[in-house]
């Protein structure tokens, strides 16, 4: 199946630094990548890249076979490719209701009356969690909900193609199995997504394939078992030691 | 030529003066993200205490710098503990709104006080002049003023980076909520800044009331010059500042001999534009503004 | 944590006539659309009370009227991009100048009618918002509002150095009386009714923005700008068509001013103490809301009179000290505050200094 979101050779260097070096990935819809990768990997850079945020200093992106490199973020969200953010950005002068109505109003369906926008905004919050939280402040939420609400304005947009920053960082591990029920079914729904992620037993439920960024380069692409029983995947994460260690016992 | 030089050494001598006034501006906008509006008011207020002092005493005011620096540390202090304090955390309008104020209570308050008449504080030796080769005519007062501006900067410098009260000043600047976990208290460390920044305001102000004639109506000059001087030079670097004086300096010593009337002005402030418009960290800071981090 | 919110104290017991009101007061998106009414017609009556106010007042007070009425709708134009947006517009006396000498160099010098030279000059400030708009609002909190302010300057100066077309330092009088004039002098009960329509118009696209799909926009963008465009808002014509908008209601009450005053010097028009004054108003009365530029530019308009009048000297300190104070205990203006305190019954204005203090 041809990709909905297609990346070629993604970089992007600040001064000196090169965040983002020689990166390929396709998202497919109905399969999920994970992503993970030591702090300062370059994963939410690469996200970033791929939606505008920031541009990149070469490569491509490429959205429905539509050339997008180095698009506004606005552009991006209307050709069906939605974001969360690894530090949620709510509105917070806005109850919950309103955070998600936006989406509706300024996405790809251009709703064009804002009582229309809050209904169809109504499902969306029952949708992951948040049904009658609506007059709430972002001020108010739980973290739990503050991410529902982060997940909620993406959705809000009706994307083709979602990208999940570190959607589960601080949520209670009772909290972690419902979040990911509702991933994987976006997943069976028919979208394409990408999730980075720190808890691995997290990433190995859910993916369907696992890209590790270290040093901003791509160190291995694969199944989940694959990926997270390779050396250079432990030597990345815990060093050189730790994974000789890994290796001689494996010999034994 | 010999204009143009003329022009030049002006030039550089008033934007020393300029650069030490924005110095202190740009310290507080870097470190507290506070564009003090009333740092013009300052800057008189040390010239009118200088001229007090030289009435009263007869003291020189080069050697007015001190008291006059010394009373506007404690002024600047207190004004940012009790007052300013109060709404750092607050949009920027209402910051802007607050200086603003204070601006207007000063500049007032002064004009009641010594009336808007323009006032100096001559000495036998300021006028006097220095004469080059080159038919350059460098008057004794101004490049006091100006070697003054220079060494104070450099003091600041040295000042904030190696000292402990200096770097926690840097520290605050950075990060306030980890400066605070590290035990600096950031209410004292603003205020102190702020009272630096008051300080080398008003030496400028005594210095400047020794070359110049001077008014309460002069306040607002002041603080849009410390402005174009510190976005110039950039923040986030005491140097850039003193820099971007000596740029603006230059740039109107010249413009006044090129250009007609105060079309000077309007060429500055449409450079002011094109460069926050091109390059906002300006010739010598970080991209600052951008990378704070605040708690 | 959320005692506030399920307060009987706050929400009142459904059903009865205080449930209601509160409810009101506080607004649920139930009744939106009642409150929206209820504004309006508020709106509505305020403006017939304002024409009817006419017949009450004798000439002096006409004229102060006329001015009090021109502040509410320069405060409401600048509440679109600084008070809805976030975008603090330390220049927008710029727009004012522009408009005013635009009214005033068609009518001198090609004999435009004061209604089409009006047209001209709000058309003149929008374009020019756009112009300067391009490069100025990339920037952000400070930078904006020092880069509008040095605009704004460099206008005053342009327009002082070119003397041929707009009189210079010297000043342009435009011809009100005789064959000269293009248009007959309105009058002071005539620029009464236009500054009171100008106003109306003001607050009235302030409230229509409020409500509409746009306001959503504007406030996402001050609120999370990057959120708002990764959701589907284009940031740059958003910005720019308000900023524009707002020039030309302000460019469009300048050109009245130029019309009323008759003879223009550059700095009154050009002077940045007007364009506090409009930050002043909307601050106290309410950024960002529909009634608090009106509000506030009443206020701090008859305040600023009383003072001038009661404290001969000094009543600019004064001033001075009332902003301080107002900016400490009430930054989010009055408007704000009442319906804060409605919805939670909290009246501490210490609560302000503790929420913003460091």
């Amino acid at each position: 199946m041809s990709s909905l979101l297609e990346a070629r050779n993604l970089s992007r260097r600040f001064g000196g630094l090169l965040a983002v070096s020689g990166v390929d990935l396709d998202l497919v819809p109905g399969r999920l990548l994970g992503v993970i990768g030591p702090n300062g990997a370059g994963k939410s850079t690469m996200i970033n890249l791929l939606t505008g945020q920031l541009k990149p200093t070469t490569g491509t992106v490429r959205v429905d076979g539509r050339d997008l490199t180095g698009a506004r973020p606005w552009r991006i969200a209307h050709s069906g490719v939605a974001r969360t953010f690894q530090i949620v950005k709510p509105f917070r002068g806005m109850t919950v209701l309103d955070n998600v109505a936006l989406a509706g109003l300024y996405g790809p369906n251009r709703i064009r009356r804002p009582a229309t926008a809050r209904r169809s905004a109504r499902e969306v919050l029952d949708r992951v969690g948040l049904g009658g939280k609506g007059d709430l402040t972002p001020g108010e939420l739980s973290v739990a909900d503050a991410r529902r609400l982060e997940l909620a304005k993406a959705l809000a947009l009706r994307p083709k193609v979602l990208l999940l920053d570190e959607v589960l960082a601080g949520l209670r591990p009772a909290e972690i199995d419902p979040a990911l029920q509702l991933i994987a079914g976006l997943r069976d729904e028919g979208l394409a997504l990408l999730m980075v992620e720190h808890l691995v037993h997290a990433i190995a439920a859910v993916s369907d394939e696992v890209l590790v960024l270290h040093h901003g380069q791509v160190l291995a692409r694969g199944p989940a078992g694959d990926v997270l029983a390779d050396d250079r995947v432990i030597e990345a994460y815990l060093g050189a030691r730790y994974a000789a260690r890994a290796r001689s016992k494996e010999e034994q | 030529m010999s204009q143009f030089l003329q022009a030049t050494v002006y030039g550089l001598l008033q934007g020393c003066i300029f650069g030490l006034v924005a110095v202190g501006f740009s310290l507080v906008w870097g470190v507290m993200n506070v564009v003090n509006l009333a740092h013009g008011a300052f800057v008189l207020m040390g010239a009118y205490m200088a001229f007090e002092l030289n009435q009263a005493v007869g003291l020189d005011p080069f050697l007015g710098v001190l008291p006059a620096a010394a009373a506007m540390f404690a002024i600047g202090y207190l004004i940012q503990r009790g007052l300013v304090n109060l709404v750092v955390n607050a949009p920027i309008f209402i910051t802007l709104l607050l200086t603003f104020g204070l601006e207007l209570l000063l500049v007032n308050g002064m004009l009641i006080v010594f009336t808007a008449d323009y006032r100096s504080i001559p000495t036998d030796y300021a006028a006097h002049s220095i004469t080059l080769p080159g038919e350059v005519h460098v008057p004794v007062g101004r490049l006091i003023a100006a070697a003054l501006a220079v060494a104070l900067t450099v003091g600041l410098s040295w000042f904030v980076r190696r000292t402990r009260t200096g770097m926690a000043i840097l520290a605050t600047g950075m990060d306030r909520g980890a400066a605070r976990l590290m035990g600096i208290s950031a209410r004292h460390v603003y205020a102190l800044t702020f009272g630096l920044a008051a300080a080398l305001a008003g030496a400028a102000g005594a210095a400047v009331g020794s070359v110049t004639t001077f008014s309460p109506a002069d306040a607002g000059r002041f603080t849009l010059f410390s402005f174009v001087a510190a976005v110039l030079g950039g923040l986030g670097n005491t140097y850039g500042a003193l820099l971007g004086g000596l740029v603006l300096g230059v740039f109107q010593a010249w413009g006044g001999q090129l250009l007609p009337g105060t079309l000077v002005n309007a060429v500055a402030f449409g450079a002011l534009v094109v460069i926050l418009a091109v390059r906002p960290q300006g010739l010598a800071g970080r991209a600052f503004y951008a990378s704070r981090v605040e708690v | 944590m959320t005692d506030v919110k399920t307060d009987e104290r706050t929400t009142g017991t459904p059903g009865t006539r205080a449930g209601a009101v509160r409810a009101l007061l506080r607004g649920t998106p139930e009744n939106a659309g009642l409150r929206q009414a209820i504004g309006w017609g508020i709106g509505l009556l305020v403006l017939i009370g304002a024409f009817g106010l006419q017949t009450q007042l004798y000439t002096g007070q006409v004229r102060t009227v006329s001015t009090v009425f021109m502040f509410v709708g320069l405060a409401a134009a600048w509440n679109l991009i600084g008070g809805y947006t976030g975008y603090a517009c330390f220049g927008q006396v710029g727009f004012f100048g522009l408009g005013a000498y635009s009214t005033a160099i068609l009518m001198v010098h090609a004999h435009v009618s004061f209604w089409l030279s009006m047209a001209v000059a709000t058309v003149i400030a929008a374009l020019f918002a756009a112009l300067v708009g391009w490069p100025l609002l990339r920037l952000k909190g400070h930078y904006f509002a020092v880069a509008t302010l040095g605009v704004a300057e460099a206008l005053r100066e342009v327009v002082i150095n070119l003397p041929k077309l707009t009189g210079g330092g010297a000043g342009i009088t435009i011809p009100t009386f005789g064959p000269d004039a293009p248009t007959p002098w309105l009058g002071n009960d005539g620029f009464y009714v236009l500054f009171l329509i100008l106003a109306a118009v003001a607050v009235a696209v302030g409230g229509v923005v409020a409500v509409s799909r746009g306001g959503y926009a504007l406030r996402g963008i001050h609120q999370d700008e990057d959120a708002a465009a990764a959701m589907g808002v284009n940031t740059t014509r958003a910005k720019t068509l308000t900023f524009a908008g707002s020039a030309a209601l302000t460019g469009a009450i300048g050109a009245a001013y130029a019309f009323q005053q008759t003879t223009l010097f550059p700095v009154r028009p050009f002077d940045v103490n007007i364009t506090v004054l409009m930050v002043v108003m909307v601050v106290l009365g309410g950024s960002g809301t529909v009634a608090g530029p009106v509000i506030g530019a009443v206020a701090v308009a008859y305040g600023q009179e009383w003072l001038r009048q009661h404290i001969t000297t000094g009543h600019a300190l004064v001033l001075g000290a009332v902003i301080i104070l107002a900016v400490v205990f009430m930054p989010q203006g009055f408007v704000n505050y009442a319906s804060d305190a409605a919805r939670t019954g909290r009246l501490s204005l210490l609560d302000n200094v503790r929420r913003y203090r460091l």
